[in-house]
């Protein structure tokens, strides 16, 4: 639907976006791939031999390796299941009639302003603190042993911290998707005889597909690369507790200095999310096309 | 239309509501109050919720040992600079998506989308060595450069999104009237899209102010957007809870009065544009 | 100015050809309707004549020069769209000023043409709001207005009224007809209501899958339709269209008469009926005639006082040279 001369200007005016995204995925890429084939260290200067597939073998069979595929996945799934329930049912709780709604939606929202460095920090500090933190006062106040979240059960401890910072968007998104909801369609299955349960599963969830398709891709791409979350409160320890794959790789190449196997790191962490970026892709575009 | 709800129900909802949100929102406020109470306050047994004496000191004393006011700058700056920046690169291509579809448009876009999916950590030893060679490292500048490039998908998508609600048709009436493509996107498009760009435009501030990889990452002291700067918080450990909560509250303030502000085109930015 | 010639022009899109080779001439001053069923390639023809489309192949002239490959903006048309495309974060005073500001106009030269056609279009009250603050017919208004500023070549009018109640098209119609007659520009306009077509337009172009059908004034097209299509498509109610032994009679494959060229009797006359649905306007009763025989349903024109009721026998007569006739390719015979 357009003359030669709005194409031929289309394709100038979409160009640089192109290059500079093609720019910045292959260039990187590139040398990521270079590097991961080398021996390379920055506290070593000189030359760096061609060492073929040995990173690759030294990171995959790295125990540590293993631990962070694990802790990736758990991450990331935690927070999408913790996230999307509790969207849900807070979406379906905001959007009662109620006084103040306004500033309810306010408070709620709040947490998604806040800088991953600070409220990590805050949580850590104030809250999950065993001797001085919130949680710890709380626990003893119920006469309970105070409990040191992040040496105990960090990988948990950062599942919260990180929930909490995402429980906002996922309920603005979903609440948004409700309120668009035809209220005719809920009355008219009222009147076919629907009773309140069966309107929520055969009305509101199909109805809600798309919105949770949406929290579920942002939030995945958001949630692969956490990184100053484990960086401000446990450094991904104690051991590789806390440790996902943006941290280990974090870890090699400037902590260790280890750029050849950080680089290894770097192309598997690329391949794992491409693995996960088909499998949305299909399932984002069937969804987002109707 | 809606049902007559009973004041009952109406206060029931309202209790739940109001209990479920403060929680959600407590921890910005515990920061907020601690950030007023002296040191020995902060931590207190029991801990003190409102009864203590106010006083501003830790907010000078965070401005004096870390010069606040310049790591605001710098996020100021960089989350700004790279918002505009990849707005001006942005708007062309989301206008000949939006209103020159092709075949392929869809396959672009994906493909656009599909660069957010690279893992920064993917590529972080390269940019990172290539910003060193490059005398990058630790400036604003190289950080408007990163950040335009990570955030300029989402920015293209969600124009897209907007432009698409507009009719094709006005955009024809202005060619038909001797608006030049310029003066088609200036006088026309761009006005029209104002709540559009608006919302994209606090989102994407949004998201470049509270990121925490590159940032952290390619800076070191004179570059250290506020996110950096909280995070040299963290070494003493304890017993500068005050301290550390007006650090924070400074922080994050900018971004939740400015959030506040302009909640409408907000909500409708949160949602990426995806869900109306 | 304003004679707008197409020359053998194509258009596909893809492999899908939508304007089969083409050939066109529209006159200086004329009011030309493009008329058809939707999906004709109407509204793709007017838009190829603004430039807002490209020909496949093909030449368009606008006043005798070549104008195929130039960008809309230089062929000095006006073009009012079906959706009024008006700028919705303008004023109606900037919305009529655009053109003249995008040509580069003084601001004085500006201000006095659109107090002029504010004044003709009755605009002058509303001159300072927005468009989201006007009325349907006022929308439409101030479209035509900021088409008429630029005095163009010639106006475009893509189905400018199908946005309007029934009542205000009426209106708009004889609206447009008086601008036309007042400013004596030319006009192409396009539409799928042959009442429009039939009742605005110097010259009618029936369109059928992109090809024309028949080129004429509304009475030519009326009386002597080229082919069973245009027959069927112009006047209203329909033709009825009748084949087999009662068409062979006439020496034709197929023969068609209008309703208002059958004569009703309760008595006598050629064909016999059984009167079904009655469709009382008031001034005409129009009939659906059962079991004739001849086709499923005829319609007959009566007048309004005609006392016939459901289940009722009619007797009809055709009007001997208001009789149609068809060979088997559809085309007219005489």
């Amino acid at each position: 639907m357009a003359t030669q001369h709005s194409r031929a200007a289309a394709r100038l005016m979409i160009s640089p976006s192109v290059l500079l995204l093609l720019g910045w995925m292959l260039i990187p890429l590139g040398m990521t791939i270079y590097f991961s084939l080398l021996r390379y260290n920055l506290l070593m200067p000189g030359n760096n031999p061609y060492v073929g597939w040995e990173n690759y073998k030294y990171f995959l069979t790295d125990p540590a390796f293993t631990a962070a595929i694990v802790n990736t996945l758990l991450l990331v799934g935690g927070v999408l299941l913790i996230t999307v329930v509790g969207g849900v049912l807070l979406g379906l709780l905001l959007d009662q009639p109620m006084w103040g709604q306004g500033i309810v939606r306010i408070l709620v929202i709040a947490p998604f302003f806040v800088m991953p460095t600070v409220s990590a920090l805050v949580w850590k500090n104030m809250f999950m603190n065993p001797v001085n933190g919130l949680f710890a006062y709380l626990a003893q106040f119920l006469g309970l042993e105070p409990f040191d979240f992040l040496a105990q059960a960090p990988l948990m401890s950062i599942i919260g911290i990180v929930s909490w910072q995402w429980l906002p968007f996922a309920t603005l998104i979903l609440l948004t998707a409700m309120q668009s909801l035809d209220r005719e369609q809920l009355e008219a299955a009222e009147m076919d005889g629907a009773g309140p349960f069966s309107r929520f599963f055969y009305i509101v969830v199909p109805h809600l597909a798309r919105a949770v398709t949406v929290v579920v891709l942002i939030q995945t791409i958001f949630l692969l690369s956490v990184f100053a979350e484990i960086l401000v409160t446990t450094n991904g320890g104690p051991g590789n507790a806390s440790t996902n794959l943006t941290y280990l790789v974090y870890a090699e190449s400037l902590l260790r200095f280890d750029v050849g196997t950080g680089s290894a790191g770097g192309v598997v962490a690329i391949v794992l999310a491409n693995i996960v970026a088909i499998f949305l892709m299909r399932m984002i575009g069937k969804n987002l096309e109707a | 239309m809606a049902r007559k709800v009973t004041t009952q129900r109406m206060a029931v909802n309202t209790v739940v509501a109001w209990v479920i949100g403060l929680l959600i929102f407590f921890p910005i406020l515990w920061t907020i109050l601690t950030s007023f109470k002296t040191e020995a306050q902060a931590i207190a047994d029991p801990p003190i919720f409102l009864g203590f004496n106010w006083t501003f000191e830790n907010y000078i004393e965070v401005q004096e040992r870390s010069n606040y006011f310049r790591h605001f700058w710098n996020s100021v700056v960089i989350s700004v600079g790279s918002t505009l920046l990849g707005l001006v690169i942005a708007v062309p291509a989301a206008w000949a998506m939006a209103f020159v579809p092709g075949k392929r448009t869809k396959d672009v876009l994906m493909w656009m989308l599909s660069t957010k999916m690279l893992p920064p950590v993917g590529v972080l030893v390269p940019i990172y060595l290539m910003f060193r060679t490059l005398g990058l490292l630790d400036t604003k500048l190289g950080l408007v450069i990163v950040l335009t490039l990570i955030n300029l998908p989402i920015i293209i998508w969600m124009l897209y999104t907007y432009f698409r609600e507009i009719p094709g048709e006005i955009l024809e009436a202005a060619r038909m009237d001797g608006a030049t493509l310029r003066g088609e996107v200036v006088h026309v498009l761009l006005p029209m899209a104002v709540p559009g760009m608006a919302s994209t435009v606090l989102l994407n501030i949004i998201l470049a102010w509270n990121e925490a990889f590159w940032t952290l990452n390619l800076t070191a002291a004179k570059a250290a957007p506020l996110t950096a700067f909280i995070a040299s918080y963290s070494s003493p450990e304890g017993l500068f809870y005050a301290k550390l909560s007006a650090a924070s509250t400074m922080a994050i303030a900018p971004i939740l009065i400015m959030g506040w502000f302009s909640q409408k085109q907000l909500v409708r930015g949160l949602t990426f544009g995806a869900v109306k | 100015m304003g004679r707008i010639t197409l020359d053998k022009v194509t258009k596909s899109f893809g492999d899908i050809e939508v304007i089969p080779p083409l050939d066109l001439t529209i006159d200086e001053g004329e009011f030309v309707v493009f008329v058809g069923p939707s999906g004709c390639g109407k509204s793709t023809l007017l838009r190829l004549i603004a430039g807002l489309e490209d020909v496949s192949s093909g030449q368009i002239r606008i006043d005798r020069e070549d104008a195929t490959h130039l960008p809309p903006a230089k062929r000095k048309l006006a073009m009012v769209f079906q959706s009024y495309a008006l700028y919705p974060h303008m004023s109606v005073r900037k919305n009529i000023a655009f053109p003249l500001k995008m040509a580069g106009m003084s601001k004085e030269e500006q201000d006095k043409r659109v107090d002029y056609a504010a004044q003709v279009l009755n605009l002058s009250d509303y001159i300072d709001r927005k468009p989201g603050q006007l009325s349907g017919g006022q929308r439409q208004r101030v479209a035509i207005g900021r088409a008429i500023v630029r005095e163009p070549a010639a106006f475009l009018f893509d189905e400018p009224l199908s946005n309007l109640d029934a009542a205000l098209r009426v209106n708009m119609r004889l609206e447009i007809s008086e601008l036309h007659t007042k400013l004596k520009t030319t006009m192409v306009y396009v539409t799928h209501d042959q009442v429009e077509a039939m009742t605005m337009a110097d010259k009618i172009v029936v369109l059928q899958a992109g090809r024309i059908e028949q080129v004429g004034s509304p009475l030519e097209l009326y009386r002597a339709p080229r082919n069973r299509f245009v027959a069927g498509f112009i006047g209203s109610p329909k033709m009825n269209f009748i084949t087999g032994e009662e068409a062979a009679k006439h020496g034709a494959h197929e023969i068609g008469v209008r309703p208002e060229h059958l004569q009703p009797s309760t008595e006598s006359g050629m064909w016999k009926g059984t009167v079904g649905v009655g469709e009382h306007l008031g001034s005409d009763t129009f009939l659906h005639v059962h079991d004739t025989g001849l086709a499923e349903t005829i319609t007959v024109r009566a007048s309004g006082e005609m006392a016939l009721r459901h289940g009722d026998t009619i007797w009809l007569t055709p009007e001997a040279d208001k009789i149609h006739k068809f060979d088997a390719a559809g085309l007219r015979v005489e």
